[in-house]
Order: structure tokens, then sequence, then C-alpha cells
């Protein structure tokens, strides 16, 4: 039977394209999941400390805890010092409670996981955010909720821009809000 | 026969000489047979070299991309217990004092995580007010040296080895008193003290070791200054009130420069050059403003921003200033001197000279006459002489004086310290943070004389030419990592105080001093020093003040602001005494070439030469960075045969050296200027072997001042050497058009009668028509204006914005290619003739255009424009196509062509501690990217950010950028244009302000004030 151009066709072609297309399809995918910007993240604290119970249980407040939130650039990770403001009398004989006593009198540093990145060459800036009366769980989800913090929302310049220009309606319960800027220099410099 | 032997001469082989025809065919061949023909494709591997290289390099990416667990972003370390004054993001401030001269000025260091990061001047500081020189500025790249001294160490069989602070204090302290016992001498060596408390703990030192003796020198100073006072009137030279000078007569003093407290006489200079505060001047037709007359040999700060210029040698100007003696007072002493004769004599513009008679006289106690501190005494003399004679003593300051703990070490002090050391009468000899063997006059035999002295131990942050003939090396503390007081004029003392711990094992030179004063050598922290300071105030500076807080408050305060201030009486001024006029030597006049040393602007006396920035600072009028030359003017060099980089040799008394040539235009005839503080031999590896070591020029004794020097030979050689100019770098054409700035209206100017007569004199070309519609900015736009009459070329703006914006030094070899990478850069013109050229100065970084032609050629769109009038350079977003460089017609954009962090010396700017230099605020670049000034866009924010906190609307007022922030003669406004009420719109709006190539229509956002020279027609 001779070849026709119809089977060179079917035999090679097609399938040939269809790999190619699903290939790139499934890499594409795969590369720009949510996951793939962080999002779910949740390694484990050298301290199992819970959000959950401290700011969901009690209720206390972010700031108490990330003073530089209203304040600076940084929100802060706080300083052992603060854990120890309570913890010198609270719950003080938990195994964990010993731990982090043991991290304050031995002056040792406490590795924290980083779970939150911006990259280097862009810039955020906390208070100028918080002082606008965005909520923390705009961007970091619903802290109170999780024993242990991952991320939740995708760190992407398309996730900072889509709320800049559609702030007024993404974010109509803060009365007068404007747009945020959209020029480089904003983030960029 | 057919193969007859041939009969060529030469033959390789046998079958060549016997004519074999195989030969001929092997000859065609470029390659024998079976090396190329026998080569099938099949046979080897399908695989070629690049593609195995490709998969190797893919293999080893996806391996390593696998391998690592590409959602983990490190750790987040936070304090274990935080300072409470540190919000990690947020500067703070303290208030110190800069020690990098004898001016003592009052610094702001900025610190961030407590790591300073910027320094400015202390605005509460009433002598400096909030300003500070270049090498100020820069400073902070000291403290962050890799190359500092990190341990003490010592001298062990002959080999500079590591030690321990208890072994040499040990060792030091016994030979101190091995001294004391054998009645040999103890020398200390110190620059100029001006802490009241290590005065005291110097008297303290030589009470216990009674053979001790305090030799105290700096290379510039104004010992003959002060010598021709005393001579004169007695007591100390009086400060000057340059204020409330109409006019100035300055004899080859750069005042605005090198000569005295920079940032203080620069303010006050310019005080009387604000065409803002010249309303009155429509009206009364009155000259509110100084007219400058500069009678100098070498082109310097002042004479670059003279009205007038004469042109007379150093030796000469002894006859000019008893000349313009004669003119006002004839007297049968002085009647061969006359004015007319002088100018005719050397060639200068008579109406000049005239002209600056009359101002003289006609100003009389509203004028001043000012001897540049390396003129001889006698000239000195004359000028008290001639001020007093015009009543210019009315300009003193009567309310405060300068105060000075310790007098400079004369010359015979010296004379006989290098006999007692060649005597063997010297026990040990203390450099006190100074660097004698390389300042010191070749001929006075003090590196020869140390050879006999036991024990010589040098104090320094930085290896220098004395730390390499010590026998005990002591590292010390940086000045931000120190203690201290400092008290140099009357009715104000500054403090100073760490801001960081010391970096290594370092302590601060009073401190060790201390601790060997009390005979412990283990006792040797810093906090004894601390102590020591706090318990003299306490004791002495506290009581006398009456205050009615307690001590601790008075210290906390004084701490605070840095610096405090009490009555205090002023030294009173005496007349002048007319017997001093015998004191005046007769001029004398060479025939032969003058030879003058002179201050440079950036690296001090050679104690910053391992400061790359500073290195890197072109000359003002020079424009010339990474060297010192020999300049010469444009006579001279066609007599000598000498061209730009040709080495000649300078000859005098027996001492010479070999230097490059500049050409310098303005440069007197038969004349030779050089900079000192250049060519250091043992410094760090940025300072090492950078120019030329003039001190070996210098000589012990000479019969003018130990800066000039007649009778000197200079001679051509053949030999060519290679200096870094940046002066054509950059230019705004690409022809090196002769008077471009004025042709094109890049530089406008005029003089102040003009614009009296006529405000709107100068060129304005707008152009409104546009294709496209213009952008409005309804909100904040941001300009700025710089004032051409403030400005002195100084170059305080370029360090500023340096430190600010994290600018690499790139080195000389790339300064030639014309890398370098300053965002401001300050085009030096001349005008006239090469002779007597008249100079404008003007500050040149991005213009921030409206219709920036950069951006409509980004073929990636990583230069765009904000709604608040900036242009914005996205960093990450450029590829380096440079074509925005190409189509910036201001050619303020500069390229990373190299990562300069690592290709200068050796990865020098990647060394630790230097990242912790770093402005957070700013990204640092990359290789093969683009940048420019952002007009300190991340200080905008900043104030921006405030707002926002604060609730307010931004309104734009309040942002400074680090340029105007430093900028001595506040010659930079900065703010928002659209607020009617600011400074910005005043001087955008100003009949002379106008925009360089506003015909262009881009639309450039920074005004530049017309430069108006004080002169009239004559």
């Amino acid at each position: 039977m001779n070849k026709s151009f119809l089977d060179y066709f079917l035999k090679i072609r097609v399938p040939i394209i269809l790999f190619v297309a699903l290939a790139s399809l499934t890499f594409t995918y795969y590369i720009s999941r949510a996951e793939r910007d962080g999002v779910g993240y949740q390694p484990e604290q050298p301290i199992p400390y819970s959000h959950k119970l401290h700011a969901g249980t009690m209720g206390i407040d972010c700031q108490y805890c990330h003073t530089g939130a209203s304040k600076s650039r940084h929100a802060m990770v706080p300083p052992v010092n603060t854990c120890m403001n309570c913890h010198t009398v609270a719950r003080k004989n938990r195994p964990e409670i010993i731990r982090l006593t043991q991290y304050y009198n031995e002056g040792k540093l406490m590795p924290w996981k980083r779970i939150h990145k911006v990259p280097d060459y862009a810039y955020f800036n906390h208070s100028v955010h918080v002082n606008k009366g965005i909520e923390c769980q705009t961007c970091h989800g619903n802290i109170q909720e999780m024993d242990v913090v991952k991320q939740a929302n995708s760190w992407t310049m398309n996730n900072c821009i889509s709320c800049h220009r559609t702030a007024p309606v993404k974010l109509a319960n803060i009365p007068g809000i404007k747009k945020g800027p959209e020029n480089c220099f904003a983030c960029h410099r | 026969m057919a193969n007859e032997p041939n009969e060529s001469k030469y033959w390789k082989n046998l079958r060549e000489y016997h004519n074999d025809p195989s030969v001929g065919d092997d000859k065609a061949r470029e390659f024998a047979k079976g090396v190329t023909e026998d080569f099938d494709v099949d046979t080897l591997s399908p695989m070629s070299r690049k593609q195995f290289l490709g998969a190797l390099a893919a293999s080893a990416a996806f391996a390593a991309a696998g391998c690592s667990d590409y959602r983990d972003k490190g750790e987040i370390v936070p304090y274990n217990r935080k300072p409470e004054e540190i919000t990690l993001g947020k500067p703070n401030f303290y208030a110190s004092t800069c020690t990098g001269c004898a001016e003592a000025c009052g610094i702001l260091i900025k610190t961030r995580e407590g790591r300073p990061i910027k320094i400015d001047g202390n605005p509460d500081h009433p002598v400096n007010q909030g300003k500070i020189c270049a090498k100020g500025q820069a400073s902070i790249l000291n403290l962050y040296d890799p190359e500092r001294l990190k341990e003490p160490m010592l001298v062990n069989s002959g080999i500079l080895s590591k030690s321990s602070w208890k072994e040499v204090n040990t060792k030091i302290i016994a030979a101190l008193t091995a001294a004391v016992n054998q009645k040999k001498e103890i020398a200390l060596v110190t620059h100029t003290v001006t802490s009241p408390s290590a005065k005291r703990l110097l008297t303290e030192f030589v009470a216990k070791y009674p053979t001790a003796k305090i030799y105290s020198y700096e290379l510039f100073n104004d010992l003959n200054r002060r010598s021709a006072w005393t001579k004169s009137n007695g007591g100390s030279f009086p400060l000057i009130q340059w204020d409330k000078a109409k006019v100035i007569l300055a004899i080859e003093s750069d005042f605005l420069g090198y000569d005295g407290n920079m940032p203080e006489q620069t303010r006050m200079f310019v005080s009387k050059r604000d065409v803002m505060k010249g309303k009155n001047f429509h009206a009364s037709q009155s000259f509110g403003w100084n007219r400058l007359y500069s009678a100098d040999a070498t082109m310097h700060s002042t004479a670059m921003n003279a009205d007038y210029r004469l042109r007379i040698r150093p030796d000469q100007q002894l006859e000019f200033v008893l000349s313009l003696i004669n003119e006002f007072k004839p007297t049968a002493q002085l009647s061969k001197y006359s004015l007319s004769a002088f100018a005719k004599k050397n060639g200068l513009d008579e109406a000049v000279v005239k002209q600056l008679a009359s101002d003289l006289s006609a100003n009389k106690g509203a004028a001043i006459v000012h001897a540049g501190s390396t003129m001889p005494e006698s000239v000195h003399i004359a000028v008290n002489m001639l001020n007093e004679l015009l009543g210019n003593s009315a300009l003193y300051r009567k309310d405060q004086s300068s105060v000075e703990h310790l007098e400079l070490a004369k010359k015979e002090a010296w004379e006989s310290l290098v006999a007692n050391m060649n005597a063997g009468k010297v026990g040990v000899v203390v450099h006190f943070d100074t660097n004698p063997v390389y300042h010191l006059a070749s001929d006075l035999g003090y590196t020869e004389g140390l050879k006999k002295v036991e024990t010589i131990v040098t104090l320094a942050e930085l290896t220098n030419e004395s730390a390499g003939v010590s026998g005990f090396v002591l590292p010390i503390n940086h000045p931000f990592e120190s203690w201290g007081d400092h008290k140099t004029r009357t009715g104000l003392m500054s403090l100073q105080q760490p801001v960081i711990s010391p970096l290594y094992d370092t302590h601060q030179k009073e401190a060790i001093l201390l601790s060997w004063t009390n005979g412990n050598a283990n006792e040797n922290k810093d906090a004894l020093y601390h102590a020591y300071i706090m318990n003299r105030w306490e004791k002495e500076v506290y009581p006398a003040l009456k205050l009615k807080v307690d001590f601790k408050s008075f210290w906390y305060s004084a701490l605070h602001d840095g610096v405090i201030t009490y009555s205090e009486p002023a030294q009173s001024i005496a007349g002048f005494r007319n017997d001093a006029v015998k004191a005046i030597g007769l001029p004398a006049v060479s025939n032969d070439f003058v030879l003058y040393l002179h201050d440079n602007y950036f690296v001090g006396d050679g104690r910053f030469s391992n400061n790359g920035w500073l290195q890197e600072m072109p000359h003002p009028a020079s424009k010339i960075a990474w060297d010192n030359y020999v300049a010469i003017s444009v006579a001279t060099a066609k007599e000598l045969g000498a061209e730009e980089g040709t080495m000649v040799e300078v000859a005098v008394g027996g001492r010479s050296m070999k230097l490059p040539v500049h050409v310098q235009p303005g440069l007197a005839d038969k004349f030779v200027a050089v900079m000192l503080g250049y060519g250091r031999s043992v410094s760090g590896s940025v300072g090492t072997g950078v120019g030329f070591n003039a001190n070996q020029l210098m000589s012990k004794s000479s019969k003018l001042s130990q800066w000039l020097y007649s009778d000197v030979k200079v001679s051509t050689t053949s030999e060519k050497y290679l200096l870094a100019s940046t002066q054509e770098h950059h230019s705004l054409d690409d022809t090196f058009l002769k008077d471009i700035q004025k042709k094109r209206d890049i530089v406008q100017e005029g003089t102040l009668i003009q614009y009296i007569d006529d405000p709107k004199f100068i060129e304005k070309e707008h152009h409104e028509n546009t294709i496209v519609p213009r952008v409005k900015y309804d909100g904040v736009k941001w300009a700025m204006a710089i004032d051409l009459n403030k400005c002195t070329g100084c170059g305080v703006c370029t360090l500023s914005c340096n430190v600010e914006n994290n600018i690499p030094v790139v080195g000389k070899e790339q300064v030639m290619k014309g890398r370098e990478m300053t965002w401001i850069r300050i085009d030096r013109y001349f005008s006239g003739s090469s002779d007597a050229p008249s100079v404008a100065n003007q500050p040149m970084m991005c213009q921030h255009c409206d219709n920036a032609p950069c951006e409509n050629v980004c073929p990636v769109v990583a230069t765009t424009h904000s709604p608040d009038g900036l242009n914005q350079m996205a960093y990450n977003r450029c590829v380096g196509t440079k074509y925005c460089s190409n189509n910036c017609p201001y050619k303020v954009r500069r390229f990373n062509f190299l990562d300069f962090r690592n290709e200068f010396n050796s990865e020098y700017q990647y060394q630790q501690p230097l990242n912790m230099m770093h402005n957070p605020e700013v990204t640092v670049r990359s290789r093969g990217v683009m940048e420019k000034c952002t007009f300190c866009v991340q200080r905008i924010m900043e104030t921006r950010q405030h707002a926002i906190e604060d609730g307010v609307e931004f309104t734009g007022a309040g942002v400074t950028t680090a340029c105007q922030e430093a900028c001595p003669a506040e010659a930079i406004v900065f703010g928002n244009v659209n607020d009617k009420n600011s400074t910005i719109y005043k001087y955008r709006h100003h009949e002379v302000g106008y925009r360089v190539l506003e015909e262009i229509n881009v639309g450039p956002n920074v005004t530049y004030i017309a430069k108006l020279r004080n002169t009239v027609e004559v």
C-alpha cells in the first residue's frame, strides 16, 4: 500500500502536534500553579506557636506582636522578649514554653521559617496599607484560624496590581479608599 | 634522466631535491592527506560538543531545581531582646562630631538597624549648621573599610605578628617606664587636638611619664597666619564675618574650598548671592551682593567663583599687597611699590586693578582681604595691615573666636626631636593616629631618626607608612565607634558618641592612652574613656553652666543635641601694631619656576586615600580623578614642550621627582602647582600608589613657606602618563565646540547690572506646540531648581548622592573609559581666553523631562513616567539596550557595563562588612542595567508614608533630596511645583530661571537660575 500524505499526517504530524501541545500545557499548568507562587506553603516552625489560639481564641491584636505594621515598612516578627511579656507567668511549665524560655535566657536567636516574601526588587510597605484601614487578612488570609501559618494568597505583581486597580470595589468596606498607585516607582526603586 | 637533481638552493628533503612531482601536490594542500578526506561523520557520535554541553547544563539545572526546596524562603531571625529605640525599617539619628580634620563639624549620623548608613551635618551645630564637606559625607566608607586593622600587632623577631591587647599594653607600659627611668624622651606625635578631655588626658600622660613631650602637626596648617597675627596684632587670628563683606579680596586663599571651615564660609559667602533675597536691588540699585576678587595663580574653588580674577604668582603677592597699601596710605618706605606699575609688569588688566582699589576704598569697613594659609608670614602681616588701614577690622567677629588647645609644634621643636633621636636620647615614639613618616619634610630626617628609637608605637585605623616602621601597630576605633568632646570655638562644645560597637578588636586611641596613663595593661576599655569624659563634664563643664537640671539630664540632652552653647567671652581683638611693618620682608621675586604645593579637595592629607568614593571625585577645576599631577599654564606648557600627560621632572633644592603634566587654563605662567596628599606607598589596596607623593618636594626650611618654593627647575622627559579626566565625558553635544555652553544656552549668564536693567534679559524659548496632548499633572509634581549663583562646584552633592543611592566605585581604568557611575555630575565650562578663562559650574542630573526622549525608545518599557512627574526606572525590567542613554540629550544615564562591585580592585566592594553600608531603601543594581537620578524617590515615598500614617494630605512639603540636604550653599531646591506657596514654585517662575535645552521641547523639570556675575563694564 502506498503511503499517502494523509497517512503521514495522521500517523506522524498529528501525534507530534498533540504531544507538544499537551506537554506545553501540562508544563505551563505545573509551573503556574498557585503553589509555585508559595500559596499553601506551611513550614514547620521552631516553636509550634498557634495564631489560632493567640489571635483567634484569645483575640490578641495583631499589632501587639507585629508592632511595625502601622509604623514601618516591616510588620516585624516579634522578638523573643515580646513572648516573655506573658510567658514569664502564663503556662510556664509547658514543654514548649520551657524551650522558649531557654531561648530567651540564653539570648539565642529564634530562626522562624519565612513564609511571605516580596522579591528583592519590589518594595512593599506595611504601614501605608495598614493605616489606610486594610485588614491584615486581605493579604495574609484568615490567620486567626490557622494553627500553623500558611501562605493564603500568591505574592505576584498581578495580585498587587489587581487590588491597586480595583481597591474601591474590592475594599468597599473602607470608606473613601482610592485606587492604589500603579506607577513603577511605587514598588520598584 | 628524467629526475635531475633540482638546482634550487634550499631543500627540505630528498624528494624535493630530486624534483619528485608529489612534492608540489603536497605543498598545495593545506592539510595532509587523510586528515580531512577520510572523515566520516556517520562513524562518529551523533551528539556534537555543543549538544553535549547543553545537555550537561540542562541536567545540572534540572537536578538543582529538583533537589532544592523551591518553596523554602529562608528564615526571619528577630532580635532576642529588641532595643526599644529600634523599629525595623525606620532610621535612627544620632548627633556626633566629625573628626576628619581639625574643624570638628557637628554631624548627624543616620543608622538603620544599628548600622550607620548616611552622614549629614548637624543642623543644631552653630558653626556648620547642618552641612559638612565631601570628606565628611564619604567618611562612612572608612568605617566599613574591609582593610581596617583588626587586631593589635607587634614585631616579633622581625615579623609583624598578631598579638593581644594585654601583651602589647604590658610591653608598651614597660617601655614607657623604662624610658622615664633612663631619662630618655617619650615623643607623642598627634594631629591638632580639638578635644578638651583629650588635652587633659595628654597632660596627665605627661605627668605620669615626665620625660614625655607632645608634638602636634598638620600637613596643611595656618601657622603662618597665626604667627603673623601674633606679630602684628597679638592674640589669635579672629574669625571673619564673610556674610557681611561686600568686597572680598582673596590672596591665593581658597576659602570656598580647602582653607578653613568650608561649609560655614560657603554658607556665609553665598548668603550675599541670593536672587531671592535681592528684592531690594531692583529698587535701590544698591548692590546687596558681594563682589569677589581672587588674586591667585592656581585654579581653585574660589578662583573659579571669582567675579574678577587677577593672575598673580604667589611669590609676587607680597608686592601686590604692598602696592595696595601704598595706594591707600602712601609712605616713603613703600613708595617704590605702585599698583599701576605692578599691573603693567605682571600683565594684569589695569582697569580691574583700579576697580579693585576703588571698590576697597568705597567699602571701607565692609570689605575683607584674606590671604591663604599657604602664603608666607610677611604676606599675612601685610594683609593684616591693609585690613586695618581700610577699617575692615570691623568684619572681625567679636562674639566668637577660635580656640586652640595645643599649639602646633614649631620647626625648631621637630629639629631638636630628630637631633635627640639621632643621639639615642629618645626611648619611645608614639604616633597617635598620625603618619609623620609620610607627612614630614624628608630633609628633616625623621624617618632616619626613628631607626635609632627603641620602641615605636603607631595607633592607626588603616595601615600607613609610619606603621610600616613601627614595632607596635595598634588598631583604633573609627570616629563613629568612639566617644569624644570637641571645642573649636568659644561658647560651644560638641559631643561625639559611638553609633555602632567596634567592628573589630579595636579601642579608641584615647582609651589606649588612658590605660597607659593608669599603668594598667588589662584596663583597656572604651567605657573607661566614656567615664573619663563624663567625669570631666560633671566636674568642670556642668557646674560652670549653673543649670537648674541635674547632671544626668543635662548630659543626655547634650548627647541628644550633639552640641551645647553657652555664653563665653570671645578673645578681644587687638589693633595693628605699626612696628610690625618692619617684620615684612622684602619681596623676593624669582625669575625661575615657582612651585606651589597645596591641599586637594577630597583625600585630605592622605588620610582618606583608601576611600574610593573620594579618590573618584574629579577635581573641581581639572576634572581629573584618581591622581595628582603638576598643573601648568598653556604658555608654560608651550615653553616646556609638554602636553597633557607628559612626565616632567620638578627639581627644587636637591629634591626632585617626576610628575605628569596637566595643562590647566587660567594658571599663572612660570608656575607649577602640585596637590599633596597623594602617592601613599603604604595604605589599603585602594589608596596605595594612587598619584605621586609630592611631600618629598617639601623642605623644612623655605624662603617663602612650607608649601611655596622659588628657583624650581622643571624639565620635560619623554615619558607619558595617562590621567583619568572626566572633563569630556557625558558631553551635552557631539563635538567639543568652543563656548558650546553659550551657543546652545546650556549655561546662561549675565551680569548683575544687566539683570537690574532688564530683569528678563535671558533667553527663554518656549514651545507650546505639540502633536500629542500634554499630560496634565493635577496632584503633586516634582521639580528641582539649582541656583548657579550659589553653586561653587564643591562636589558635596555628588558624594552625598553616592552614599544615599549605593553608587559603586569603578576605579581609574573604568573612569578613563567614561564609565563613572555618579548620578549627579558637575559640568565645568570655561569661556574666554585660555589665560584668563571665566568658569561656570553646572550640576547636571536627570532632568525628569515631561516628554522624556528616553522613555519613547525603551523596547521593554523599563523607563516610564509617573503621575507626579518622575521619570521612573524599573531595574528588574531593564535589559540593557542602552537606547535610552543614546537618546538622552543631557547624558545623565549611567550603564552598569560591569558589576563594578565585583570588578573594582578584585571584589573589594563585595567584601564584608562593606555590604552593611548600603542604604536598604535603594536597590543595588546589577550588571547590564541602566540607572540614573531618581530625585531620591525613596525619600519622597518616606514622606508620603508619614503623611498616610498621620492621615494628612500629602502636599509634597518636607521632601529633601540627598544632594539638596548636603549642599553647603543651599543651591539646590526641590519640591512640589504645583504648590504655589512652595519655594520651588518661586524658583521655577523666576525671571532668570531657565531650563537647559528647552528648545528641543523635552520639558525638563530642573530649573537653573542664570549665573549673574557681579562685574561692571570697565
